[in-house]
């Protein structure tokens, strides 16, 4: 039995009598007219003459006899009355033609039913909820049942509370599309648009002045001019300030999550949609009629769960309730009370199959697409960043052009098109312009095209070696003792650390520096250090690899016995980099010194950003240095070193005399090892001992019992010549036995202790070896 | 070609007549309107009615009077003025004049060009 509250009240100068749901269903109704009509020049007039006539509407259906006007009463009235969907379709009025009357009906599905129409969107289930029915709700979506979507998001609770925060937010509710017919959606709002709409149709959604959206989007531009030598465009390079992509000061953000969407929301063409972009009001009635409508269907279910082999008895106001919900019952019920149950049972096992296969395949599906998108996302940031080096590297024209068709049209369109694509999808709008998406793909077409010449021309432009030319370089005094290889202490004020990509480093707008040396060491046949260097280099054709590497220029100073190298090959913007690089032989003498440093690289960072002047100086790059790794035995001739290692040159090859790379470590260690050792050797000791020991005991243990068992058996005979001691034979030999076991055991202990010291042994042989 | 949007706009053509040559015969109650508009198998909303009357009347074609009643609330009913009665008849001529000239179109004996156009095929 239902119970509904009746109120009276005041309408249009007549008292009427009204349930309570009901008269929260007229005022979304005069609400939403209010909201339609709210353009119309005598707007007042019109809703006035409409409430006027649904009053004297009411008024009637007392007249006939009712108690009060009830909720179906209300839905009559406003039905034929209409709804501003109707009054949109079919604006002017109708014949009872048959093509018309089926449009009005399957407008009324689509107002009134979720479950039975075509077009599916995403709404948060009211009615099947348990916390805010976002799981429901992907789960009838997804057509899953809504366990499997909970479990999933149980088992991904770490990651999903967020998200399920925002669809809470984001998804419109079940309950809103029942009443009233007006939901709020974000729209594209072409009446006021200078671009896209999007900031007008925001500003509408969010209830804000347009000015204050368009603020937003442009206040990233506006900092750009006001601020660009202070701009960090690239600060995402260092992993802390990765942010500052989706940052406001970041321009290419801003205008990313403009175009999405822009290609996301649908424009607000019709009148409905006008209606729907701005939305029911949210205030204290709204807020209550939903939770109205909640506990009204709980009521519901409980009745329907409640007597499963009933039929479930479905009065007119149910009607308007979610068809969901009364599927959902009616699975259950075939589904637990089936007469044949067995059939039943199998029934739903088959579903249970079905749905983890399609939540599986789901999963699968989202994962990759994620994937890719991420993936592609971080070769977009990545490349784009690069940007700026691009003149360094690439041709000018046809080559450049392909490198930024292919960073745009291959990488960024389909991030934003999977990105809409995504959005869409979730958020439901199902009519997808052709034009849309057949550009897109043209666009990536053209990505590819992009793709397949950028890289065959860069290709082409590595594919030749220059021919090596081998130079010496005199040296200021080749016959020093010792010889110390470091980079020249040269520090240039005006090198900024916001772009330090290995191996590049800017040096100023037209040159930059790579760090592309590789440094041998041989024996040297005379008795002075003799260095020797040759330049590679990449190019076109062989002719414009020779070029290239005729240009590079590298400079060696040496300072007593310290060689000071350049910090880089200069690399212009005209001449490029085709993988330009040195390598350095170092001759050593036998009997001579050397060492090529880690430290010394050290360079002094001078940051300039609205912070203020800000310097910083790095010691140790750590494996960053630019002497390459280039320390394995790469041909016969040359030894293999570390950095930071004094080596002597001897006949036989190199001698490690000292490290200053972690040497007190290498100390400590030492001591460790022979400490350890010493211990070792004392433990050995008492083993051996223990050893010894145990053998004495076992001889002298072995010689009483066989003292033993001798007088046991004299004792046997004995006894035997009595004749009666079965019993106590019988103990004794038990006795024997414990012995002879006991023996074996012991036996097998000093066994275990004898091979423990022989491992130890083998230990301590192998540590001082 | 939309089929049902040149449906809607040839309805809506009429419909601004049709109500004005109901009100034109006498004063009229808007739901009246929408119960002989409905036996004439035209079927209007309520809720496009009202603007709609409002519209006119703002346009100065219709003026309404207020009438009272014992049981309810004073009821607005619709009267046509002067101007109005103009706009009806210049409006009534179109129609006359058009459904001549549409029925004479869409008769293929009234229409020798047609029928040639048809024998000729």
């Amino acid at each position: 039995m239902t119970m509904k509250k009746v109120i009276n009240i005041n309408f249009q100068g007549r008292i009427l009598p009204i349930e309570e749901m009901a008269y929260e269903n007229l005022k979304q109704y005069i609400e939403s007219l209010r909201t339609y009509f709210d353009l119309e020049e005598g707007k007042d007039e019109i809703i006035n003459d409409i409430e006027c006539r649904v009053a004297e509407l009411c008024e009637d259906r007392l007249k006939k006899g009712a108690v009060c006007i009830s909720e179906e009463d209300i839905d009559l009235i406003i039905t034929s009355i209409g709804r501003p969907a109707d009054f949109e379709a079919q604006d002017g009025f109708e014949a009872n033609t048959s093509t018309n009357t089926e449009n009005n009906q399957a407008q009324d599905h689509t107002q009134n039913a979720s479950g039975q129409t075509y077009q599916k969107r995403l709404y948060r289930d009211e009615q099947n909820k348990v916390l805010g029915g976002v799981c429901s709700g992907i789960a009838n979506y997804l057509n899953l049942d809504p366990i499997i979507i909970r479990i999933l998001w149980i088992l991904l609770f770490g990651i999903s509370f967020f998200a399920y925060l925002l669809l809470w937010i984001a998804v419109p509710s079940t309950s809103v599309k029942e009443v009233g017919g007006i939901r709020k959606r974000l729209f594209r709002d072409l009446d006021k648009k200078v671009i896209g709409g999007v900031c007008a149709g925001m500003s509408k959604y969010f209830g804000v002045k347009v000015g204050v959206i368009r603020i937003l989007f442009l206040l990233p531009t506006i900092l750009l001019i006001f601020n660009w030598n202070h701009f960090h465009l690239f600060q995402f390079w260092e992993f802390n300030d990765f942010n500052n992509f989706f940052d406001v000061t970041f321009m290419p953000g801003a205008i990313f999550v403009y175009i999405v969407l822009w290609l996301v929301l649908p424009e607000a063409r019709t009148s409905a949609d006008k209606l729907e972009m701005v939305g029911e009001k949210v205030d204290i009635n709204s807020i209550k009629n939903t939770i109205q409508t909640d506990m009204e269907g709980f009521s519901k279910r409980a009745q329907s769960w409640g007597g499963p082999f009933e039929k479930k008895q479905t009065s007119p106001a149910a009607n308007t309730n979610t068809n969901t919900s009364s599927a959902n019952t009616n699975n259950t019920n075939s589904g637990a009370g089936g007469l044949d149950q067995r059939k039943g049972c199998f029934h739903y096992f088959g579903r249970t199959i079905t749905i983890l296969m399609k939540a599986f395949v789901y999963f699968i599906l989202g994962i990759i697409t994620i994937s890719i998108l991420a993936a592609l996302f971080g070769v977009g940031v990545a490349t784009t960043g690069l940007l700026p080096l691009k003149k360094f590297i690439l041709e000018d024209g046809l080559q450049s052009w392909a490198f930024i068709g292919t960073i745009l049209f291959f990488i960024w369109v389909p991030v934003i098109g999977i990105v809409t694509a995504i959005i869409r999808k979730i958020a439901g709008y199902k009519n997808s312009n052709i034009w849309v998406r057949s550009s897109f793909i043209a666009l990536w077409v053209l990505g590819w095209v992009c793709l397949f010449y950028f890289i065959s021309s860069v290709g082409n432009s590595f594919s030749k070696h220059n021919q090596p030319v081998e130079k010496s370089v005199a040296l200021v005094n080749p016959s020093v003792d010792y010889l110390e290889v470091t980079a020249s202490p040269k520090m240039k004020y005006y090198e900024q650390r916001w772009f330090n990509i290995e191996p590049f480093q800017v040096y100023n707008d037209d040159t930059v520096r790579v760090r592309n040396l590789k440094i041998r060491i041989v024996q040297s046949k005379t008795d002075s250090f003799d260095i020797k260097y040759v330049t590679m280099s990449n190019g076109k054709s062989i002719s414009e690899a020779n070029l290239l590497a005729e240009k590079i220029n590298f400079s060696l100073l040496q300072q007593d016995s310290t060689l000071f190298l350049d910090r880089g090959i200069a690399i212009t913007n005209k001449d490029k980099f085709r993988n330009q690089h040195v390598i350095m032989t170092i001759a050593v003498p036998v009997g001579k010194r050397f060492k090529i440093t880690n430290k010394g690289w050290s360079q002094t960072t001078i940051n300039m950003n609205h912070r203020g002047i800000r310097t910083e100086t790095i010691n140790d790059f750590g494996d960053d240095t630019w002497v390459d790794e280039w320390n394995e035995n790469w041909d016969n001739e040359s030894f293999s070193y570390d950095r930071g290692v004094e080596y002597r040159m001897t006949v036989d090859g190199l001698e490690k005399i000292k490290s200053d790379f972690d040497k007190s470590n290498y100390d400590n260690d030492d001591n460790n090892d022979n400490e350890s050792i010493d211990e070792m050797e004392e433990q050995l000791q008492k083993l051996k001992k223990d050893r010894e020991d145990l053998e004495q005991n076992l001889e002298k243990t072995r010689a009483q019992k066989i003292q033993e068992l001798e007088k046991i058996d004299r004792a046997l005979e004995e006894k035997k010549a009595e004749k009666n001691g079965v019993k106590q034979n019988t103990s004794d030999i038990k006795k024997k036995q414990q012995i002879a076991v006991q023996t074996p055991s012991r036996l097998n202990k000093v066994a275990a202790v004898a091979k423990k010291a022989e491992e130890l042994h083998l230990l301590v042989q192998r540590f001082t070896y | 070609m939309d089929i049902q949007n040149t449906q809607s706009q040839m309805r809506k053509g009429v419909l601004e007549f049709c109500i004005l040559s109901i009100i034109q015969q006498g004063e009229v109650y808007p739901s009246d309107i929408v119960e002989q508009m409905k036996a004439a198998n035209l079927h209007i909303l309520e809720g496009t009615l009202y603007p709609l009357l409002t519209r006119l009347k703002n346009a100065g074609l219709l003026n309404y009077r207020w009438v009272e009643s014992i049981s309810c609330p004073p009821r607005k009913y619709f009267v046509m003025t002067e101007e109005g009665q103009k706009a009806y008849e210049v409006l009534q001529k179109t129609w006359n004049e058009m459904t001549t000239s549409v029925d004479a179109i869409i008769t293929p004996k009234a229409n020798p060009i047609v029928h040639q156009a048809d024998t000729a095929q």
